[in-house]
């Protein structure tokens, strides 16, 4: 008995705060939750908005499963661009090794999946100043109506010049070829995949 | 009562120099640099460690007459990973950005030294007022620094401070080379040895 | 084979690759604090894989088996950091009654641990990289542990020759190491991309 009243004694302040801590927790939490939602959808919604800004509406598809570069099957997301009922374009989140962790890209496509419209990195971790470059307009315009086939990374060219050829950002060697090489992975199964059920057609 | 308000003057002008928690403390060095690359950042987490700061200075303060000295620890890092919670909360409801640029560093503000140390050494020992004051003016000795760091580091990486160019690069047409070392982790060790350094010898010109 | 490979890399890239010292900066404070004697920093780097393997294991158990089942995320920090304490004083009483000897060379830093940030960010970041298999989580921590040792026993090793250098008086002490801190960082730079 003795026991128990000491114990009380010593510890009835902690539980009635850590009781008083959650109460505060679960509060801000249940009056926050629906933004922090809200804004976690909102970051793929905004990056493809900046993309296709005539699109007002973006619909996610069915998932396509492909082989990874470490010929591994994963699925990838996709989705509809639509406006006024038309569709516009397509969008697909694409993934792969870059120089220091994973890269996330999200890749817009023309509605036949003829040409690039552009990329967007979602999430990578690659050396700032140098790799984290590939998100300058200097790099990512030169995708911007390149056309869906292979596409070669080369060190010297004209970045003005939008082919199937990519100028590398120097000192980037590295980062540069792995965006190329998940764009190339992703893109190409995707097109075959794709024409195969029919969801854009042959032209 | 002036005895009252010198000790509240005195202890919000402890944190700003004499006692500034990054440069004669040595305190909470994770924060100063993995976030000081930019301004923006740097500014954001200032904040939270203010908020967080003056939120676990109030509680602690209230309750210091029923702490147990051996549950002491135990029950700053309660209060702290509570209003760390909720730092962490707001930030991503209303700075999404900030929240995924600062990432870990966020819940890293539970083992910042500065708190638990101000918690320990200011807020179990006086009232209301001054543990509120000596809060404010240690967040904001610390903000403060960190924006200080942050404006050299942003300036010479990127010619830019607070996302608005100081330096027009060469990219950009301009003359400036940016120094991208600065903006990686060796920039952030070098600026604060330095930072250190500079405030060692203004020190010693005022002792002498 | 393959999950061989797997493990094998991950133990790697967080040991030498995002080593959290010197390239995430976590666990500043005792690498600059502790760091003055080669056999006080390995003591140290050894508590820290000591509780950091611990710790980042059970952390990773209770944030996938109870936490996002119950959908309690919210709490998440604050389970870690009870986690981190409760790990550190049953560590502390386990070595102090089985091995005395242990203990005392561990001394002042098994309850220092608890604020160091190396370990509550490694807890993180095995949650931020989504690491879903308990045996990479287990890797993952005992690979942070080395890397810390590792990092502040080079640190250490270069203090200890430090003393016989003549520093300028205003970069005495802190500055001069940080400094020094910095190269290293800059050396350990190299190592990027080596993981692919």
């Amino acid at each position: 008995m003795l026991k128990i009243k000491y114990f009380v004694q010593q510890s009835w302040l902690l539980v009635v705060s850590a009781f008083m801590f959650g109460l505060l927790i679960a509060v801000t939490n249940a009056a926050l939750i629906d933004r922090i939602n809200a804004n976690n959808a909102n970051k793929v919604t905004d990056k493809l908005k900046s993309l296709i800004p005539d699109a007002d509406e973006f619909s996610k598809q069915e998932s396509i499963t492909i082989k990874s570069q470490q010929q591994s099957n994963v699925d990838v997301e996709i989705y509809k661009a639509v406006s006024d009922g038309q569709c516009q374009g397509w969008a697909f989140k694409a993934f792969g090794a870059g120089f220091a962790d994973k890269i996330t890209l999200i890749v817009v496509v023309d509605k036949s999946f003829e040409k690039i419209v552009g990329f967007s990195v979602l999430a990578s971790n690659e050396t700032p100043g140098f790799g984290d470059r590939i998100s300058n307009s200097f790099y990512r315009d030169q995708f911007a109506g390149a056309p869906t086939e292979k596409l070669n990374l080369v060190k010297v060219g004209d970045a003005d010049e939008i082919d199937s050829d990519i100028v590398a950002i120097s000192g980037a060697t590295v980062s540069s070829q792995a965006v190329v090489d998940i764009i190339n992975n992703t893109m190409l199964q995707l097109k075959i995949k794709m024409l195969e059920k029919g969801m854009i057609q042959d032209e | 009562m002036s005895s009252n308000e010198n000790k509240v003057s005195s202890t919000l002008l402890a944190g700003l120099w004499k006692e500034n928690p990054v440069f004669r403390l040595l305190l909470g060095m994770c924060p100063v640099l993995a976030v000081t690359a930019a301004c923006k950042p740097a500014l954001t987490m200032g904040f939270c460690v203010i908020f967080v700061l003056v939120c676990s200075n109030i509680v602690v303060s209230l309750m210091r007459n029923l702490l147990k000295p051996h549950l002491r620890i135990l029950m700053f890092t309660l209060t702290i990973a509570t209003f760390v919670t909720i730092a962490d909360l707001l930030l991503k409801a209303f700075q999404p950005e900030m929240s995924t640029a600062l990432g870990p560093y966020v819940p890293l503000i539970i083992v910042n030294c500065i708190i638990i140390g101000r918690a320990e050494a200011c807020a179990s020992k006086n009232d209301l007022l001054i543990s509120i004051v000596d809060a404010i003016s240690m967040g904001t000795g610390f903000t403060i620094t960190l924006c200080v760091l942050a404006a050299v580091r942003e300036l010479l990486s990127t010619g830019k401070i607070f996302e608005l160019t100081v330096l027009p690069t060469v990219e950009a047409g301009g003359w400036f080379v940016p120094w991208t070392a600065m903006m990686l982790p060796v920039g952030a060790f070098v600026t604060l040895g330095l930072g250190l350094a500079i405030v060692n010898v203004i020190c010693k010109k005022k002792q002498a | 084979m393959e999950t061989v490979t797997t493990l094998l890399l991950a133990f790697i890239s967080i040991v030498i690759v995002n080593n959290l010292v010197l390239t995430k900066f976590l666990g500043i404070c005792p690498y600059l604090g502790v760091s003055g004697r080669i056999d006080m920093a390995f003591g140290m780097g050894m508590a820290v894989t000591f509780v950091v393997t611990i710790s980042g294991t059970l952390t990773w158990m209770i944030d996938n088996w109870i936490l996002m089942p119950l959908g309690l995320e919210v709490t998440r920090y604050i389970c870690f950091i009870l986690v981190i304490a409760g790990a550190v004083q049953l560590v502390e009483m386990y070595l102090r009654k089985f091995f005395p000897m242990l203990y005392e060379s561990f001394g002042i830093f098994l309850p220092l641990i608890t604020t160091n940030c190396a370990i509550l960010g490694l807890c993180l970041f095995i949650n931020l990289w989504g690491i879903d298999s308990l045996v990479e989580a287990v890797v993952l921590s005992f690979g942070a542990g080395v890397g810390f040792t590792m990092a502040i026993c080079i640190m250490a090793g270069i203090r200890e020759k430090l003393k016989f250098v003549d520093v300028p008086d205003c970069f005495a002490g802190a500055p001069i190491t940080l400094i020094t801190a910095g190269i290293l960082t800059l050396a350990f730079m190299g190592f990027a991309g080596m993981i692919k």
